[in-house]
């Protein structure tokens, strides 16, 4: 087992993809802590895509939640994406934890990065 | 259904353990009669009990974590066992290891019934039970109350 699959990827110049794939916990959060710290040091719109993700925990939703409240604090539009078609694995705790609409968590990638370049240099809440 | 399968993990408490108890639990469920999203409630569950063990337990150094498997007719009992200080979070450990508190409320929303047994220095027993096919979803008798809290912590808003 090694802490793969977490990938930074430009999606626009002013927004970047941190793209989640496979299983997660607590062992591969320290991972998507750093690359959530890599992408908040560019200072443009975050947005994590799980669309490949099969399972988070909740280590994982705490990395999410850290990096949501930096972008917000700096500014910068933070948007979580899962695809039209989520895993049990992911949707599940989404779900019951209801941070679908506090992350916020849309479906597709496009529409995240539009809702992240949206609020990019909005007033820190 | 064949003969109940018995099965007893014991791994050092670390978190690239956890991991293998969920491949462990889908090996089990492949050879019962699982419903998937009651597979996908387990490993969640499961995930958060031994996370408990591998933040909590141990703060001295390092102990064993223990998964046990047990089938029964109408579905199987999982028990996540440390024998350190469990699952009874200190404040230096809170400090140190950036945890959000949500654990035990997802293990009893996605169990159909757990109990905690274990006191402070005699190790801590999670035992969750969960049913091949369910009647009704645990997690709207026991929802997930409250959100995140400004500090990052979860706030149960009791």
């Amino acid at each position: 087992m090694e802490a793969k699959g977490i990938e930074l990827e430009a999606a626009a110049d002013d927004v970047l993809v941190v793209a989640v794939e496979g299983e997660h916990d607590i062992y591969t959060a320290p991972v998507l802590r750093q690359r959530l710290d890599e992408a908040l040091a560019t200072g443009g719109g975050i947005v994590v895509d799980l669309t490949g993700a099969t399972f988070v925990d909740s280590s994982v939703l705490g990395a999410l939640l850290d990096a949501r409240r930096r972008a917000l604090d700096a500014g910068h539009g933070y948007v979580v994406c899962v695809g039209e078609t989520v895993e049990p694995g992911v949707q599940r705790i989404l779900d019951i934890t209801g941070l679908v609409p506090v992350l916020p968590v849309l479906r597709t990638r496009d529409e995240a990065v539009a809702a992240a370049r949206a609020a990019n240099g909005a007033a820190p809440t | 259904m064949t003969a109940a399968p018995e099965v007893l993990l014991t791994l050092p408490a670390r978190p690239e353990g956890i991991g293998l108890v969920r491949q462990a639990l889908a090996g089990m469920a492949d050879a019962l009669d699982f419903d998937e999203a009651v597979l996908a409630d387990m490993k969640m569950a499961v995930t958060e009990a031994c996370t408990n063990v591998v933040v909590h337990a141990y703060p001295q150094g390092e102990g064993m974590l223990e998964v046990e498997m047990l089938a029964a007719e109408n579905g199987v009992t999982i028990v996540v066992r440390d024998h350190g200080f469990g699952i009874h979070p200190h404040a230096a450990d809170a400090a140190a290891t950036p945890a959000l508190g949500l654990g035990l409320p997802l293990i009893a929303a996605l169990s159909d019934a757990y109990e905690l047994h274990g006191g402070a220095g005699a190790g801590t027993e999670v035992r969750m039970t969960f049913a091949f096919v369910r009647d009704h979803d645990p997690a709207a008798g026991r929802p997930v109350t409250g959100t995140v809290g400004p500090d990052g912590i979860w706030d149960c808003g009791a």
